[in-house]
């Protein structure tokens, strides 16, 4: 009985320990089939992102909102991306996934990093039913001037439906053939849009145009209408 | 006295390291392939600048960084008059339309050229706006420097003199 008792403890506290390796992050309650799961980039999480996962939740989408920066007190750097545990975030993501809900993971700039890092942890079939959309990924290892790019090997991403989200204002566009062709080379399957006259980060500009202004307070839609064409439901 | 001294000596150490610190040299590499067309459609290489030290800029009208440096290349044009340096600005990836709306409120006295599709910008591995290439009179790479600077002023100015002063005398 006592030895019964025992493993009952252990159980518990093994729980709590997987529990409390999933990063902190806002819930954004919903009751329609999808879950979005936004992992803000190295800047931390903007207001205007805040208000979409808000709307996004309002139209049905269930958000779960990740700042990694602030989750674990990293500075805003691309390079704090890297630290990450990917394992952590696998679990975020297998938590995610026993809600029952169809998952698609949003993650901006070098937040991809973590995020295909924890896609490539999964077991093959998890890995099967997650969607991944990367808005202006940044996988680069380097990118020197007269030199070639040199993308992250991030482990297998085999079965994974990877869309890419690429302002056209951005000095990656040029570049985001080959950042595919590298996510294709690890086994995701790709697509991309292009987001017409908007640069990286629009929502959080200094110096917005009128039309960055207008594309921030409907971040939600602009989701809803990618989420929708990709087809991954 | 002497402590004095000495920190006012390491202060001026660390200040010219700082400033050293964005310009990349590089070993006279020969430079990739220059191919795109000014806004008067005339194809332009680098075989027109030939004999002259060349400043590469890469930039669009959408990056901030890139048209705060602008009006500084404008000066260092006028300053360096009737010397054999020729400044090119190339617009990465953006249409005529969107170069020209720019231009109506900047006006420059130096050759603009248009990379619509980014074969250039990728041909020089151009990562980051603005990227700029200093060129030595033989079409070699010597300097590149990523993000923005004052170009007519400070290590910028004495970068240039320093290729201008390679040449022959008859030519400088």
């Amino acid at each position: 009985m006592r030895f019964f008792r025992l493993l009952l403890l252990s159980a518990w506290a093994c729980s709590f320990a997987v529990r409390a390796a999933v990063p902190d992050h806002q819930v954004f309650p919903a009751q329609g089939p999808q879950l979005l799961l936004w992992v803000a980039s190295e800047r931390g999480r903007a207001e205007p992102e805040v208000h979409a996962a808000q709307q996004l939740a309002a139209q049905g989408v269930e958000t779960w909102s990740l700042d990694l920066v602030a989750a674990y007190f990293l500075p805003q750097l691309p390079s704090s991306m890297d630290a990450v545990s990917p394992q952590d975030l696998a679990d975020w993501l297998r938590v995610a996934q026993a809600s029952g809900k169809r998952v698609v993971v949003y993650a901006v700039a070098r937040a991809a990093v973590p995020v295909l890092r924890a896609a490539a942890a999964l077991e093959p079939a998890e890995r099967e039913r997650l969607c991944v959309m990367l808005m202006y990924p940044n996988l680069y290892t380097v990118a020197e001037p007269l030199a070639e790019p040199d993308f992250l090997v991030l482990g297998s991403l085999s079965g994974l439906r990877v869309r890419v989200l690429q302002p056209r204002r951005s000095a990656a566009t040029p570049w985001l053939p080959g950042l595919l062709d590298h996510l294709a080379k690890q086994g995701a399957a790709t697509s991309h849009v292009i987001l017409e006259n908007l640069r990286e980060g629009y929502w959080a500009r200094e110096t917005p145009t009128e039309f960055e202004i207008a594309e921030s307070r409907r971040m939600d839609a602009m989701l809803l209408r990618e989420l929708n064409a990709w087809g991954c439901k | 006295m002497k402590r004095l001294l000495a920190t006012c000596v390491m202060s001026l150490l660390l200040t010219s390291g700082a400033q050293a610190a964005g310009f990349e040299a590089r070993a006279a590499t020969p430079a990739p392939e220059l191919k795109a067309q000014d806004l008067a459609g005339a194809q332009k290489t680098l075989a027109d600048y030939r004999g002259k030290v060349v400043l590469l800029n890469f930039w669009a009208s959408w990056c901030p960084p890139c048209l705060r440096e602008m009006p500084s290349m404008e000066r260092l044009r006028v300053k360096m008059g009737g010397r054999p340096l020729a400044i090119v600005a190339l617009d990465s990836a953006e249409t005529p339309e969107e170069v020209n709306a720019y231009l109506s409120r900047m006006k420059l006295g130096f050759p603009i050229l248009l990379d619509p599709d980014g074969s250039n910008t990728k041909r020089w591995k151009v990562f980051a706006l603005p990227t700029t290439f200093l060129l030595d009179a033989e079409g070699r790479v010597r300097y590149v420097l990523t993000g923005p600077t004052e170009w007519d002023e400070g290590e910028a100015l004495e970068v240039i003199k320093s290729l201008l002063a390679e040449l022959p005398a008859r030519s400088k």
